[in-house]
């Protein structure tokens, strides 16, 4: 019960510090869902259906994937430089109820976005999705696994390299992530060290869920998930207990 | 003894190889506070206090040494630590965003109290620190002295059988500085062991029960603020500030310590030496060595200035002439 307790007056603790930008964050993230939606087709006037489809699905895992490993990676290091984590460490609170009440902030701020950026896909391209009851899980997993590796990110690396780190994955994710196209428009080994990162299957759970008569739903992508979750969720839970 | 520390080491490996030598930043510390008192921790930055504290509190594990609060092991279970020991860290807490009340309410809370018992300590402490004011304002707008009072309102909300307070006067005005000495004391007086960590000597002096004096990891002096004083064997403090062009202060005729602070020098004079050390501070001004002079008890800052000099490091002619354990 008292973890319970906790976790909620944790949730009410983070929720409240980020008060001041949290709209801020959640109208950039979904600016970034809107912004491909909207854009693609400035770039490209003539998209095929499949490109269509790509750019629809692929929108809401960029928004997913922006926030984890960029935005909160930033944030979390910030709070690591001035002394934030070290304070709530020192508070008689399961290290695990802190890291999942944050966690759980950081859900609430991508949602939003994911949701316009589909609603906003399928109208802007004339798109009928036939949305899987598997979406809402599947997003979840996403979100959980972009913001874990980001946490872990920040909590293994000092501040300034992880905002060069966070910095290039900018750039990687948008260029030459296979989210709003097929891995195989890439080179043999760019695309090789994507069947390792979880990137592609971030972008491959969520257009196999949302547009399932389109794309199909490779249960691999879900383990490759999984994996990279535990592994971030571990990396995290074990700098945060470490004493120096 | 609520809280006893023995031998507490903790080095710092400035290299992932174990056989290089680290940074000793506590060396061998034994201490013990009891119930109801506050027990001060003087020494300049990088004495070594912040480390003692976080090793208190789990932050940190010390590399030798034990920590026991009421006879259990805290090194072995950090996580009762944290739950027996409440903490104001020496960084500014970060609780922007929060306004005072949220702040102290949940904090409180998570230390584990019922929210109406919360709300009523958190009360009390917010009247007596007269922080009214500003107890509905976003912690982004707040001076810094504010959110330091802030920060000791939410270590004192719930208390821990220990409470520690890291600098917990920085930026606070003189006048909110007495009412949370006040409260400190109100905290000892409900029982709690209060470790206060400080560089500031003269407000150590009024609100301390003992102290103990670190210097590059290891403590040098501790007893109660009158013992240490006893131990100078000056009864007497006489401050000369120097002319600018004088680069030799001059030598004191009273065997006693005589210690560089700036452009001062600060002479310990025996009881009976009043009359005499007016007239060398006297004969001095004639010379033109001396701009101006006061006469006037010794105090705590005299024995921290003697043992530990203007900046840090034992100097080594005037250790010789402080003996402790003549207190």
């Amino acid at each position: 019960m008292q973890a319970l307790r906790n976790y909620q007056l944790l949730v009410t603790w983070q929720a409240l510090r980020k008060k001041n930008y949290l709209p801020l964050m959640m109208a950039v993230q979904t600016l970034f869902s809107l912004g491909i939606v909207l854009g693609y087709p400035l770039l490209f006037p003539t998209l095929d259906r499949t490109s269509v489809y790509l750019i629809a699905t692929g929108a809401p895992a960029i928004s997913m994937v922006s926030v984890g490993l960029v935005a909160l990676p930033q944030t979390v290091g910030e709070q690591k430089t001035e002394g934030s984590l070290a304070y709530m460490r020192s508070l008689p609170v399961a290290r695990l109820s802190y890291l999942v009440a944050d966690l759980t902030v950081w859900l609430m701020i991508v949602i939003p976005g994911v949701i316009l950026g589909v609603f906003v896909g399928a109208w802007r391209f004339g798109l009928d999705l036939q949305v899987s009851p598997l979406f809402v899980p599947a997003v979840l997993m996403v979100a959980l696994t972009a913001t874990c590796v980001g946490y872990a990110i920040a909590s293994l690396l000092p501040y300034m390299l992880t905002v060069i780190i966070t910095q290039a994955i900018v750039v990687f994710v948008f260029m030459f992530s296979p989210l709003t196209f097929l891995p195989d428009k890439l080179p043999g080994w760019l695309e090789a060290i994507h069947r390792i990162l979880p990137i592609q299957a971030m972008g491959e759970v969520t257009r196999g869920t949302l547009a399932p008569n389109e794309f199909g739903l490779p249960m691999g992508a879900f383990v490759t998930l999984a994996i990279w979750c535990a592994l971030g969720f571990g990396a995290t839970y074990a700098a945060m207990t470490r004493r120096g | 003894m609520l809280l006893e520390i023995e031998k507490l080491t903790k080095v710092y490996r400035s290299s992932w190889r174990a056989r290089e030598a680290g940074t000793r930043a506590n060396d061998g510390i034994s201490l013990a506070i009891g119930e109801g008192e506050v027990f001060g921790l003087l020494g300049h930055n990088g004495a070594g206090k912040t480390t003692l504290v976080n090793q208190v509190v789990g932050l940190l594990k010390p590399t030798f040494g034990s920590i026991r609060i009421d006879g259990k092991d805290m090194v072995a279970d950090p996580g009762l630590a944290r739950r027996l020991c409440s903490f104001q860290a020496q960084a500014q807490v970060p609780i922007d965003g929060l306004t005072p009340q949220q702040a102290i309410d949940l904090i409180g809370q998570l230390r584990g109290a019922p929210r109406a018992e919360v709300e009523r300590r958190r009360e009390r402490l917010v009247d007596a620190l007269e922080l009214g004011e500003w107890q509905d304002v976003d912690a982004a707008r707040l001076s810094g002295g504010v959110k330091r009072l802030v920060a000791f309102a939410m270590a004192a909300v719930t208390p821990g059988r220990v409470v520690m307070l890291d600098e917990p006067t920085n930026d606070v005005d003189p006048v909110r500085r007495r009412l949370l000495w006040r409260q400190v004391r109100t905290l000892a007086d409900h029982g709690a062991a209060v470790l206060l960590v400080t560089h500031n000597v003269i407000e150590a002096e009024r609100s301390v029960d003992r102290l103990a004096i670190l210097d590059e990891g290891r403590v040098i002096a501790e007893g109660t603020p009158a013992e240490l004083k006893a131990g100078l064997g000056a009864a007497l403090r006489l401050e000369l500030v120097l002319d600018p062009d004088v680069d030799e202060p001059p030598a004191s005729p009273f065997g006693l310590s005589a210690v560089p602070v700036g452009n001062r020098l600060m002479v310990g004079i025996p009881t009976d030496g009043a009359g005499q050390a007016v007239a060398w501070a006297e004969s001095l001004k004639a010379a033109g060595l001396v701009e101006e002079f006061t006469l006037g008890p010794a105090t705590l800052e005299d024995v921290y200035v003697a043992l530990v000099g203007d900046t840090g490091g034992r100097p080594a002619h005037v250790e010789e002439e402080f003996d402790a354990s003549a207190a």
